[in-house]
């Protein structure tokens, strides 16, 4: 098990007090493609968050390799989420200012395991991998939406992580585009064996999936 | 902030965040680069022009003066008698002057009013008469000599120093000859054998010096003298002056800033104007750079949010935002300083048209390296501390905030 949320509950409080997640259980094993769907609002952006460690203001248990999320500092935090966690936006959101090799050299130039040199070689593998390896020295923005979608990807595994989280990844990409990273994900589950937490509204996402997760007002239906 | 956010990858960020805005970064640069200059150039002349008055009316008058209380009434009396300070009052004065530990020499005068005649002038005035051994550790006035020869040429009788502009005004030279009357009608030909400029009209107008001896014969005050004339090792602590009025009945005693009110508010009012349009023009610079910070951090917000979830802590973005505005402070406080010298240089070069008050060829700089290092580190800390807010603001990002969208 990689993953364990025991009893998550969450409010919002502004604009009016509200529960978003309610009692949210759920456990996540190695080499899993989850995906969670529902309607927006139904609270499975925010169930992502969590789980990314990027929200910790929520009651409830929440355990990601072995380690309480609550109870690393806000110091280590961030050095967690370095090492354990890959995230893929539905909006890409490469840097501008850099290139495409150096946006997804980032990630582990923070990890600071590896050399320069290294990290570069590692970086140019995994943009071979997803098939854009040819746009490793323009400035990211020049890249179409799909192959943005494909650096960011490679961002989310330069440093191995165990546990990828994409929020919508394919919500903003055309059909032939969203088959893709479709394929990529499913690829990566199973070849590199990753967990892989996809929020989706796509249907062909969460039919192939190897567990589905459905959200409906903050509860859910596993 | 812990060591470890000084990294290369860091600096690296903050390297390319600067190069992407090349021109904003440069022109937050030329603003602390103004400031910088601005506040070398200004304190450089205004130090120097306080300097310059400093050694020309402070080193050139004693700190103190010590005179007869009678001294002024007898002159209103219309310069008959000479009130002197007697000899048993001198030595009163001698023995306390030699203990005090403030005191780095003292010498004895005696003034007297007199008319200076030269072929074609006259002139009536103050005229000092010193005694040359004394006198020379009171005045250096060798350096201000612009001919002939300084104190030691008084020693052969019948000699004169004058000012330069009294010179003029006589239309002597050196080695030229002067008549001169003292209010008991005494006359006595004397040589000019030196002519000085302290660099003030007020002072190279007047001046004269004879020897006491001279004009002790011809006032026939054997011995007599009028002024003591005191220089202090720290000249603000004139306390010396209550021991002496309460030591000695009737004498009077006035100081350097009594004496010279004027020149010592000109020089409060140019160190309040330096140190206060510098700190504003640094004011100015330091609000450039927190206004692009800040709207960078207000652009960046999403790219915030991206280091954020890859990793990079709140500590990080706070130390790659600072860094940028620790470059431009000090790339700009350097870039300032270079051009801060040069001007420096150019005014200290350019040819001033001397006014009546003083006489100096080119304008007085002052090159001092403490200023440089004051300027430069005036210039980091403004950038240093315009920086911090908009970084800090940058760390307080919350990347779920963004990526939701909202």
């Amino acid at each position: 098990m990689i993953l364990e949320a025991k009893h998550i509950n969450k409010f919002f409080l502004a604009p009016e007090k509200q529960q978003v997640l309610k009692n949210v259980s759920l456990s996540l094993n190695t080499g899993e493609l989850v995906s969670v769907y529902g309607e927006s609002g139904s609270g499975k952006s925010t169930l992502l968050y969590i789980l990314s460690t990027l929200d910790i203001d929520f009651s409830g248990g929440l355990e990601i390799y072995g380690q309480n999320i609550k109870e690393l500092s806000s110091q280590e935090l961030p050095d967690f989420r370095n090492k354990h966690i890959g995230f893929v936006y539905q909006f890409h959101y490469l840097l501008p200012e850099f290139t495409v090799l150096q946006n997804v050299m980032l990630p582990a130039m923070k990890l600071n395991k590896k050399n320069k040199e290294e990290v570069r070689d590692d970086a140019l593998v995994l943009l071979d991998e997803l098939g854009v390896k040819e746009y490793a020295k323009r400035p990211s923005y020049k890249l179409s939406g799909g192959q943005q979608q494909r650096v960011a990807i490679a961002r989310a595994l330069i440093n191995d992580p165990s546990l990828i989280i994409a929020d919508e990844p394919t919500g903003n990409l055309d059909q032939k585009n969203s088959a893709l990273i479709f394929e990529l994900l499913s690829e990566i589950t199973n070849y590199k064996n990753k967990t892989i937490v996809v929020a989706t509204h796509d249907s062909k996402i969460y039919k192939n999936s190897h567990r589905t997760i459905e959200m409906i007002d903050g509860v859910i239906r596993l | 902030m812990s060591i470890q956010v000084f990294n290369r990858t860091n600096i690296f960020i903050a390297l390319q965040y600067l190069s992407v805005r090349k021109r904003q970064s440069f022109l937050a640069m030329i603003g602390v680069l103004l400031g910088v200059t601005t506040f070398i150039v200004m304190v450089n002349f205004m130090t120097g022009v306080n300097d310059f008055l400093d050694d020309a009316v402070f080193n050139g008058s004693p700190d103190i003066i010590i005179s007869a209380t009678s001294e002024k009434e007898s002159k209103n009396r219309g310069f008959v008698g000479l009130a002197g300070i007697s000899e048993e009052k001198r030595n009163r004065i001698d023995s306390i002057l030699k203990v005090d530990q403030n005191v780095e020499s003292y010498a004895h005068q005696i003034a007297s009013p007199a008319i200076l005649i030269s072929n074609s002038k006259q002139f009536p005035g103050s005229i000092q008469g010193v005694f040359p051994i004394q006198e020379r550790t009171m005045v250096d006035l060798e350096r201000r000599l612009l001919k002939g020869k300084g104190f030691q040429s008084l020693s052969k009788k019948n000699t004169i120093l004058l000012g330069v502009s009294l010179a003029n005004r006589l239309q002597v030279s050196t080695g030229d000859t002067l008549k001169m009357i003292v209010p008991n009608g005494n006359t006595i030909q004397l040589k000019v054998s030196g002519i000085f400029s302290f660099g003030i009209t007020t002072i190279d107008n007047i001046r004269t010096y004879v020897s006491a001896d001279i004009l002790q014969d011809l006032l026939v005050q054997e011995k007599g003298i009028t002024n003591v004339h005191v220089k202090l090792k720290n000249r603000d602590n004139v306390r010396l002056k209550i021991a002496l009025t309460s030591a000695v009945d009737a004498i009077d005693t006035e100081d350097w800033k009594e004496n010279n009110k004027t020149i010592v508010i000109g020089n409060k009012v140019r160190d309040i104007l330096t140190w206060s349009v510098s700190f504003a023009l640094l004011l100015v610079a330091g609000f450039g750079i927190y206004n692009i910070l800040n709207i960078t951090v207000i652009q960046k917000r999403k790219d915030i949010a991206v280091l954020k979830t890859i990793g990079y802590s709140s500590n990080d973005i706070v130390f790659i935002f600072l860094v940028q505005s620790i470059i431009i402070g000090v790339l700009g406080s350097i870039m300032g300083g270079v051009l801060g010298y040069i001007l420096s240089y150019l005014i200290s070069t350019t040819p001033l048209d001397t006014s009546d008050f003083i006489i100096v060829e080119t304008y007085p700089i002052n090159f001092k390296i403490s200023y440089y290092i004051l300027g430069f580190s005036f210039g980091v800390l403004t950038t240093v501390f315009a920086g911090y807010f908009p970084s800090r603001k940058a760390s307080r990002v919350d990347p779920v905030h963004i990526i939701r969208g909202l």
